[in-house]
């Protein structure tokens, strides 16, 4: 009961970070893949500012989630004069970097990782009320990102996604919109690092690599981007599959490679027969056509 | 520190440990140019050369030659199934800059997982031996690994460039990269001209993986790490510009290794990224020296030429 329980919070702080992850992608267009630093700085703002301060996580997760929205300008920056294939390999230039300053710092526990992070109250809570607490939060950010979307800054989300300079014809402030969007998303993985910190208490800087950004990649698209079920849909799917292997009872040696090998099959498998997503959104997934096809289809 | 015999074996050290990474930022930069994907996937091809590679000599006690020769039959046949099932079909697709990412990414970790399920996650080397006889020549110690590095990496640039430079088929991929309609149009193979920069990469990569790994201990996930040095090699050297990412990997691990000289040793993986972000946010198009720059402005001005014919 309490590995379920446990998957389940894991499968909500997915949700949290895949449908994050999709403002900044999927609606917003920006391709940074650096969502996992921002999950870093949450669990590792939380987890040092409880252990070394004394901070009661009540207090340290809020402040943690502000850190992790405002440290979001170091991909603001590189997202303001690039964007596309330089925008991705920038924000995985900052993912990789912050990784192995974790890894250098002492006090971030270095390679080893930080252990020992205080829970979120004393005495620990138990995985269903913890269970219970991921999933509401997972729920409210879900519904926080359609209604932003829904509303008038989301429509000039995509107004600059679609085109940036019409947008900014009609009076709309691309910086400033880009900034917020990937604080906002930043933001909120920094709470899903946070929430994730004080329930296993124990975070290690691999946790947050390359490897991680294509696990959350993988949700969106998988599930379907630019859509409000797909990267649920998309947690779902990819956190509990590749479990379904552990009732084969193998060795942990075979374990781990054969959940990375389900894992990644699942993958392939979609992209080639069902790209568009389980939750078919639009084919956000595709890139710029050839321009006699577009030509085609104006006239 | 600062004595000249401390600093010519740190550079002399610092150009044998480059070898590799010219090869594989070369093979990296060679898909980017004529394929038009950034190729993680390349580390998958990586990993399989060297397993192989492993496999021959430590399990079925082959001699080197014959291991490298299987390893360069794995990574040309993982390389054209990545081409012609994975890229064609994302550019029949018009997939977009994130899908090729993610696709590269997966194709790479499903090769680490299956490698990791044969040979396990232990570190391991091609050879029962990593230590080489070493030479004294003018107060530098030089390995029996070094020259040999150094001449193959020498050896395999000299012959892309030749080979882009000077045979029809290595024009005609150069043709491939700068426009690709057009190149069809004029009746070249835009098909062929894919495969070949896929299997041409898929041969450096493998020299450079056999390099490495006699050298150093290789795991699954090993070759994530060499890639990213590629990648940044590739941004910094200007993407498009094959020379101008083997100098860069060249220059760039020259500084990461002569880093040692100035700051800790665990601080050598961050410069490179930190370098990375720093030179995309600040040069994006790549360092170029100022000649080359005013050669640039001077092609983007005349519209009859469209990009560089370099190699």
């Amino acid at each position: 009961m309490t590995y379920l329980l446990v998957l389940l919070i894991l499968v909500g702080l997915y949700i949290i970070l895949a449908s994050s992850f999709d403002l900044v992608i999927g609606h917003a267009g920006l391709i940074s893949i650096a969502h996992p630093a921002f999950f870093a700085i949450g669990a590792y703002a939380s987890g040092l500012l409880a252990l070394d301060l004394g901070w009661p996580p009540l207090v340290a997760i809020p402040v943690a989630t502000l850190l992790a929205a405002a440290s979001s300008v170091l991909v603001s920056l590189p997202a303001l004069r690039v964007s596309g294939d330089y925008l991705m390999i920038a924000s995985l230039g900052f993912q990789l970097g912050l990784i192995e300053l974790i890894k250098n710092l002492q006090f971030s526990g270095g390679s080893g990782g930080l252990s020992n992070i205080p829970p979120l109250v004393k005495g620990n809570v138990s995985p269903l009320t913890y269970a219970g607490l991921v999933l509401v939060s997972a729920a409210v950010v879900v519904w926080l990102i359609r209604r932003i979307m829904r509303s008038d800054y989301g429509r000039a989300v995509t107004a600059l996604r679609d085109d940036e300079t019409a947008a900014a014809m009609l009076g709309r402030d691309p910086i400033w919109i880009k900034v917020w969007v990937i604080a906002l998303a930043s933001g909120i993985a920094g709470y899903a690092g946070a929430l994730y910190a004080h329930y296993f208490r124990f975070v290690t800087p691999e946790q947050f690599d390359i490897l991680q950004s294509a696990a959350l990649l993988t949700m969106v698209v998988v599930g379907g981007i630019r859509t409000t079920w797909g990267p649920i849909i998309g947690a779902l799917l990819l956190e509990t599959v590749p479990q379904l292997i552990t009732y084969l009872n193998l060795p942990p040696n075979i374990l781990g490679p054969a959940q990375g090998l389900l894992f990644t099959t699942l993958v392939l498998a979609f992209m080639f027969f069902r790209p568009s997503g389980l939750v078919s959104g639009s084919a956000a997934w595709r890139g710029s056509e050839p321009l006699e096809v577009v030509n085609v289809r104006r006239s | 520190m600062f004595e000249w015999p401390v600093i010519s074996q740190i550079l002399w050290t610092s150009l044998a440990t480059t070898s590799f990474y010219v090869l594989f930022t070369a093979a990296f930069a060679l898909v980017l140019k004529v394929n038009r994907f950034f190729n993680f996937a390349q580390g998958g091809v990586m990993t399989a050369a060297f397993y192989t590679a492993y496999a021959a000599v430590q399990m079925a006690h082959l001699p080197g030659w014959a291991a490298f020769g299987l390893a360069l039959l794995v990574s040309a046949l993982l390389s054209t199934i990545i081409e012609l099932f994975g890229f064609a079909t994302l550019r029949a697709k018009h997939a977009s800059v994130l899908f090729g990412f993610i696709f590269t990414l997966m194709i790479a970790q499903f090769v680490a997982y299956t490698a990791a399920l044969l040979f396990g996650t232990w570190t391991v080397t091609i050879f029962p031996s990593m230590f080489y006889p070493v030479t004294l020549v003018g107060g530098v110690a030089v390995s029996g690994w070094d020259v040999p590095a150094i001449g193959s990496a020498i050896g395999c640039l000299t012959v892309l460039f030749g080979f882009l430079r000077f045979a029809p088929w290595g024009q005609s991929m150069l043709a491939v990269a700068d426009n690709p309609d057009l190149a069809g149009l004029y009746g070249i193979k835009t098909k062929w001209a894919y495969l070949m920069a896929m299997l041409i990469a898929g041969a450096l990569v493998t020299v450079g993986m056999f390099l490495y790994g006699s050298r150093a201990q290789v795991q699954p996930m090993t070759s994530f790490d060499l890639m990213l040095f590629a990648v940044v090699a590739t941004i910094l050297g200007g993407i498009g510009s094959i020379g101008g990412a083997a100098v860069a990997a060249v220059m760039l691990g020259l500084v990461q290794n002569a880093s040692i000289l100035v700051i800790p040793s665990q601080w050598q993986g961050f410069l490179v990224y930190a370098v990375l972000f720093v030179a995309i946010v600040f040069f994006p198009r790549g360092v170029r020296l100022p000649e080359r720059r005013a050669r640039a402005d001077a092609t983007r001005q005349a519209p009859s030429n469209t990009s560089e014919q370099e190699g």
